[in-house]
């Protein structure tokens, strides 16, 4: 290294700016070493959905929770996320980066089901049961607590074909609009699942009468698969980004979620993998739940289709089959950056999700 | 010194390499396959060259001018370029058939072994606790489900309850409607 030096002892004025970017390296790794440190010495547990909320109802494991709200608009919103696999905090992470407490800023009385944690005394607890009894109640619960006639609907993920399934079997609830966001519809667009689920590859029968419930260990198993690079990135990333004392509190909570996965409940887990991946009966028509043929053009009330570009769980043209599929002359499909979680949680979903979802429903909520 | 256009560069060249590679692997494993279990193929032949003409290239980077953070940011850029690359190599492959197929077989055979252990160590466990005299994991289960079924009872009942009592609602407010055209009909009566 002579020359180096020699051309920092004759020649300081060139250098400056490089000695200025390596002290700026140089406190970013000092910031690396105390974050890490403080993440392996004294790690916390982050704090994740603080927005105040009140439980409404349970019904076993279910929750019903209300979030308050200015209630500018007269019409209670129901969000529905998915069933098993993970926990719906990740819509309420941490404050300013939360989809709950943008909705509840915006003035929606907002109202989420949590499915809860399910264990083995549940395993009977079928798809139909959550479609034609916990729906149902959580929906007539809801309007009741708000004092409202009718209510909007959004279902993420697995919760918008449940919601579909429900909004189309009850007429006699009146849902005035449904929003699926990244909820698959056409399972036959729907990417390495539909591949790794197919009849002939896998038995799903064989796999509930073994297991009884599906552990949440297999779930995780089965998610880490369809990206397997996904926790190099998320450590890279970490590692380049670990002096940044925002961006740690933000991973430690997105962590957290990540590896909080939930088990299935075994009939429940049968009925989907049978009866949505592997017969998409659903889109077809031939899906019957309490004696009643599920038709989504029976959905008449207005709906908003979001689906994310880079979304391997539900693929856009997967989300964007019910557009064909329901009845409704109202009806808008809007395709977003960002993947499956990154749609509805985190700064881009904040920048690019949240106010659309807002702006459509708000004048269709007064 | 080192700007994107290099990092692109060089981040061509690897894909290309990987590409190379990716196709010299599948002759390997194509050859070995034909070849039988006989000769072991040696999987790192065709990493040798990609490694080599890729410490090379950086090398050739760092020669270029003095070396500054700006570097590290190349040298992440290009990690998460080759990181991606190889995401989508192996989302195609897993992508397929024949992945679902070797799949849906390693969970079978894993099914297949796993039911049997299951069932022994649940029977022991179970035969444990009773000697025991502790109430065991099937019992505990079946008091959760009847407490589930006594919960949907009580739902029921009180649907039912609810839809008695909006009856009873209607009728009070009909008998109200009568008795209100009642006394409006014989306050007529009197006024005529």
């Amino acid at each position: 290294m002579p020359d180096r030096f020699t051309m920092l002892t004759e020649e300081p004025a060139a250098d400056a700016p490089v000695i200025a970017q390596w002290q700026e390296e140089l406190d970013r790794n000092l910031g690396r070493m105390k974050n890490f440190a403080e993440q392996v010495l004294n790690p916390k547990e982050p704090l994740v959905g603080q927005t105040p909320k009140q439980e409404i109802y349970r019904k076993n494991k279910s929750r019903l929770y209300r979030y308050e709200s200015s209630r500018r608009y007269r019409t209670p919103l129901l969000f529905v996320p998915n069933l098993g696999i993970s926990r719906p905090y990740i819509f309420d992470l941490l404050p300013g980066g939360s989809f709950v407490e943008h909705m509840t800023r915006q003035g929606f009385d907002f109202y989420l089901l949590d499915w809860g944690v399910f264990g083995p005394e549940d395993n009977q607890l079928t798809l139909e049961d959550c479609v034609t009894r916990i729906l149902p109640r959580m929906a007539k619960k809801a309007l009741e607590a708000s004092g409202a006639g009718e209510l909007s609907v959004l279902g993420y993920c697995m919760g918008a074909p449940l919601s579909a399934c429900f909004i189309a079997v009850y007429p006699e609830i009146r849902v005035r609009n449904f929003v699926n966001m990244a909820g698959p519809i056409d399972f036959s667009k729907s990417g390495q699942f539909r591949v790794w689920l197919d009849r002939k590859y896998f038995d799903a029968d064989k796999f509930v009468d073994t297991l009884g419930q599906i552990p949440a260990d297999l779930v995780k198993a089965g998610f880490k698969l369809l990206k397997p690079t996904m926790d190099v990135t998320t450590g890279l990333n970490l590692w380049w980004n670990l002096w940044n004392d925002a961006y740690v509190e933000g991973f430690r909570a997105l962590n957290k979620w990540a590896n909080d996965y939930v088990a299935f409940p075994g009939e429940f887990f049968r009925q989907w993998v049978k009866e949505f991946y592997q017969e998409n009966r659903m889109i077809r028509g031939e899906l019957r739940l309490a004696g009643k043929a599920v038709r989504l053009e029976a959905i008449r009330c207005p709906v908003f289709v979001v689906g994310a570009k880079e979304d391997y769980i539900a693929p856009p043209d997967c989300v964007k089959a019910l557009i064909h599929a329901v009845g409704s002359q109202d009806k808008e499909y809007v395709e977003l950056p960002g993947g499956h979680i990154s749609l509805i949680a985190g700064r881009g979903a904040a920048i690019h999700c949240w106010p659309k979802v807002s702006a459509w429903l708000a004048p269709r909520s007064e | 010194m080192a700007d994107n256009s290099s990092t692109h560069a060089l981040f061509d060249l690897w894909k290309k390499q990987l590409e190379e590679g990716t196709q010299a692997w599948a002759r390997l494993v194509g050859q070995w396959g034909q070849a039988g279990q006989g000769q072991i193929p040696d999987p790192l032949q065709f990493w040798r060259p990609f490694m080599d003409q890729g410490i090379a290239a950086w090398t050739k980077l760092l020669t270029q001018g003095p070396a500054t953070p700006e570097l590290l940011g190349q040298w992440k850029q290009f990690l998460d370029q080759w990181i991606a690359a190889w995401g989508k190599v192996l989302e195609q492959a897993m992508g397929t058939e024949a992945f679902a197929q070797a799949l849906g077989k390693y969970l079978d055979q894993w099914l297949s072994l796993q039911g049997p252990a299951k069932k022994v160590a649940e029977e022991s466990t179970e035969a444990t606790l009773q000697a025991l005299g502790v109430p065991s994991r099937s019992q505990v289960v079946g008091i959760a489900r009847q407490l589930v079924d006594l919960e949907d009872r009580i739902e029921g009942l009180e649907d039912r309850l609810g839809a008695l009592l909006a009856r009873m609602d209607d009728l009070f407010k009909s008998l109200e409607d009568h008795e209100a055209a009642a006394a409006r009909r014989a306050a007529e009566r009197v006024a005529q």
